[in-house]
C-alpha cells in the first residue's frame, strides 16, 4: 500500500493549469521530495494533498482510501508551512497541544506527548517560552513538533527551511533526516533548492509547468535524466550535445568528431548529457572513448573543485577537477588540452522526452 | 541647526497651547471656588459636590455607558462580519460596499443626525433609547470596520490552514485561532465604538425621544438653559475623563495589535 497516491490531479487557476495531470505513488515511510522552480506546481500539489486545495479532477488517496472530498482536519495529515505559521498567541507548549486537544486526548497524555516529541526536536525546557522569543531554529523546531505529535499519517513540509540562513540550514537538513528515521512516517517535501532535496529524499520528484518530469532517486536523477530540462536544473552544470544516434555513434553538427555512446537505438535527434565532473583534463590522455582537444577559456577556482571552460570547435565543455592541494598543476587560460569521457558515463536522453 | 530646533520648539508648543488652553481653561475653572469664570479665587470641589448630588447627572451618566455599552457590542459583531467579507470574499459589487462603508465617517454629522430623523418619522418609529442606540450603532459600523479591515488585510491566513491541518474544524479555527489572533484590534475597535458612541451629542440630539438623556445631552441643555456656569466645567471635566481613559486603553490596545 502506498501513503499517498496522486491519480490524474487537475488544478487550474483562471486559464492556467497549476498542476496539470499529476500521477504520484508515495510509499510508507518515504522521505520524498517535489523539485522545482517556482510556479511550477510543487505547492499546489502539497496543497492538494493536504486538503487545503480542491483538484479540478483527479483522486487524492491516503493509505489505500479515497480522501478527495474529506476535510483538511479529517485526513490526520501534518504539516509544516513555509512561514511556519505558528500560533503567535500561545507559547510553545499550547503551539504543540493544540493538535491534541482537537483530537480529545486527556490532559496527561497531552503532557506526556508534548514533552516526548519536545525531546525529539531537542527544544526540552522550552514549553513557557512565547513564540516571538524563540530564534527561527527553534521556531522551526516548534512547527515540526506541532505537525509530528499527532503522529499524522503524512508529515507534509512547504519549504520550512526557507528563512533560515545557510549554517542552520545546513544542520536542520541533517536534523530532519534524523527526525524522519526516528518517527518513521513519510515525510513529502517541498523545495525549488535541489541541494535540500538530493540531501534529504530517498525519492525526488521533479516538476515544470505544472508537469511531473521525473521521478527517481537522487543518483538516478542526477546521472540519468530523462528530459533536456531535467538535466540542466539538477547539478551545478551539465554539457548537453544535441545530435542524431547511429550504430552507437553520436554525430553533431558543431564536433567533427563522432562521439561515441552507450545506446542502442538509433535515434534522429537526441541529447547526450554529460556531468563536468566526468570529464577528464589534462595536457595528454589515452585509454578514454571519446577524447577532444581544447583550448582553456575560462578558469574557476570554486573549493573544492576548479571550474573549466574548454573550448572545443564551436563548443563550451564545462569540466570540473577536483581540488587537491595548493601545489597541483593547473591549466591556465590559453592553454591546450585535451578533455575526455568514457562512453559509459555519459547519458543520453531520447528524442521523445526533450 | 540650533536656530530651527528652538524655532521648532516654540512653534510646537504655540501649537500645543492652541489645542489645549481651552480644555486646560475649562479643568482649571471647575476647581474655582467663586462663581465667576474671570477670576480664580480659591480651590474647591463645590460644583464637583454640586454634580455628583444631582441624580440628572447620574441617570444620564447610566445612560450614556449602557448606550456605549450596547453600540459597541452590535458595532463589533456587525464591523467583523464585515470586514471578513470584504477581506476573505469576492462577490458581486464587493469594491461598492467597500467604498460605501467609508460613507459614514465622511459625511458631516449634521447630515447624519437628520437623516437619521428623517428615517425614524417616515417609518413611524417612536425616538427613545432604542433610536438613539440604532443611530449610534449604524454610524460606529463604519469606524470598526475600518480598524477590523486593516487588520485582517495584514493577517497571515496560514495560521488558519495550520490549524485545520492539526485537526481544528473551521467552527474551532475561528474560536480558537481567528479571534484570539484578531483580540487586539477588537479591543481598539470596540473602544473606539464606545468612545464614539460616549461621546456624541448631535446624533443623540437628534434621535432621543422625551426623557431620555445622555451626559453630553445634558452638558449641552444645560449650558443652553443657563449659559455657561462652574458646575458645567465640573461636568465637563468629569466627561472629558472618561474619554481619556478609554482613549488610553485603545491606544495601548493598537500598540498591542501592531505588535508594539
Amino acid at each position: 500500500m502506498y501513503a499517498v497516491e496522486l491519480d490524474n490531479i487537475v488544478k487550474k487557476f483562471g486559464n492556467v493549469a497549476a498542476v496539470d495531470n499529476v500521477s504520484l505513488k508515495i510509499r510508507e515511510n518515504e522521505f520524498f521530495s517535489l523539485l522545482g522552480p517556482s510556479g511550477c506546481g510543487k505547492t499546489t500539489t502539497l496543497r492538494i494533498i493536504a486538503g487545503l486545495e480542491e483538484p479540478d479532477s483527479g483522486v487524492v488517496k491516503l493509505h489505500g482510501q479515497d480522501v478527495t472530498d474529506v476535510p483538511t482536519h479529517k485526513r490526520n495529515i501534518g504539516m509544516v508551512f513555509q512561514h511556519l505559521a505558528l500560533f503567535p498567541h500561545m507559547n510553545v507548549f499550547e503551539n504543540v497541544a493544540f493538535g491534541l486537544k482537537m483530537r480529545k486526548v486527556p490532559k496527561n497524555e497531552i503532557k506526556n506527548r508534548v514533552k516526548m516529541i519536545l525531546e525529539v526536536v531537542d527544544l526540552s525546557g522550552m514549553e513557557a517560552r512565547r513564540i516571538n522569543q524563540l530564534s527561527g531554529g527553534q521556531q522551526q523546531r516548534v512547527a515540526l513538533a506541532r505537525a509530528l505529535v499527532t503522529e499524522p499519517s503524512v508529515l507534509l513540509l512547504d519549504e520550512p527551511l526557507g528563512a533560515l540562513d545557510l549554517k542552520i540550514r545546513q544542520h536542520m537538513m541533517v536534523e530532519l533526516k534524523n527526525i524522519q528515521r526516528r518517527v518513521g512516517t513519510t515525510f513529502i517535501y517541498v523545495t525549488h533548492d535541489q541541494t535540500e532535496a538530493m540531501t534529504m529524499s530517498d525519492r525526488i520528484a521533479i516538476m515544470k509547468d505544472g508537469r511531473l518530469q521525473q521521478v527517481g532517486t537522487p543518483t538516478e536523477i542526477y546521472f540519468k535524466p530523462m528530459s533536456a530540462f531535467v538535466a540542466s536544473f539538477i547539478g551545478e552544470a551539465i554539457n548537453l550535445i544535441r545530435g542524431r544516434i547511429q550504430d552507437g555513434i553520436l554525430t553533431t553538427q558543431d564536433l567533427d568528431q563522432p562521439i561515441l555512446v552507450n545506446h542502442g537505438e538509433n535515434s534522429s535527434e537526441a541529447y547526450l548529457a554529460v556531468r563536468p565532473e566526468i570529464i577528464n583534463i589534462d595536457s595528454e590522455l589515452e585509454g578514454l572513448d571519446n577524447i577532444f582537444d581544447g583550448i582553456v577559456r575560462d578558469v574557476i577556482f570554486k573549493g573544492s573543485y576548479i571550474e573549466y571552460r574548454v573550448e572545443v570547435g564551436p563548443r563550451i565543455f564545462v569540466v570540473h577537477q577536483h581540488s587537491r592541494s595548493l601545489m597541483q598543476r593547473n591549466f591556465t587560460v590559453g592553454e591546450r588540452v585535451k578533455i575526455g569521457w568514457r562512453r559509459s558515463e555519459g547519458a543520453i536522453i531520447p528524442s521523445s522526452s526533450i | 541647526m540650533k536656530k530651527t530646533n528652538l524655532f521648532l520648539m516654540i512653534f510646537t508648543v504655540l501649537v500645543f497651547i492652541f489645542l489645549y488652553a481651552p480644555i486646560v481653561i475649562m479643568v482649571i475653572f471647575s476647581f474655582n471656588e467663586a462663581k465667576s469664570l474671570g477670576v480664580f479665587t480659591a480651590f474647591s470641589l463645590r460644583w464637583y459636590e454640586k454634580i455628583f448630588t444631582n441624580t440628572e447627572v447620574w441617570i444620564a451618566l447610566y445612560n450614556s455607558v449602557w448606550v456605549g455599552a450596547v453600540v459597541t457590542a452590535v458595532s463589533i459583531v456587525l464591523g467583523m462580519m464585515m470586514a471578513l467579507a470584504v477581506t476573505r470574499f469576492n462577490f458581486v459589487g464587493k469594491p461598492i460596499l467597500d467604498a460605501l462603508i467609508l460613507i459614514p465617517i465622511i459625511i458631516p454629522e449634521i447630515t447624519e443626525a437628520l437623516s437619521l430623523l428623517v428615517m425614524y418619522v417616515f417609518l413611524n418609529i417612536p425616538l427613545g433609547p432604542l433610536t438613539v442606540i440604532i443611530g449610534h450603532a449604524a454610524f460606529d459600523v463604519a469606524f470598526v470596520t475600518v480598524v477590523l479591515r486593516a487588520r485582517m488585510a495584514g493577517y497571515d491566513r496560514t495560521v488558519e490552514e495550520a490549524a485545520r491541518t492539526l485537526g481544528a474544524n473551521e467552527l474551532q479555527t475561528f474560536f480558537r485561532i481567528t479571534l484570539p489572533v484578531m483580540y487586539p484590534a477588537i479591543l481598539a475597535a470596540g473602544l473606539l465604538a464606545f468612545t464614539l458612541s460616549f461621546d456624541d451629542l448631535i446624533k443623540t440630539l437628534f434621535t432621543t425621544g422625551p426623557g431620555f438623556k445622555t451626559l453630553p445631552l445634558i452638558v449641552w441643555s444645560s449650558a443652553a438653559r443657563g449659559g455657561v456656569s462652574p458646575d458645567l466645567n465640573a461636568l465637563s471635566t468629569f466627561a472629558i475623563s472618561i474619554s481619556l481613559l478609554f482613549a488610553v486603553f485603545r491606544i495601548r490596545a493598537e500598540k498591542k495589535m501592531r505588535g508594539v
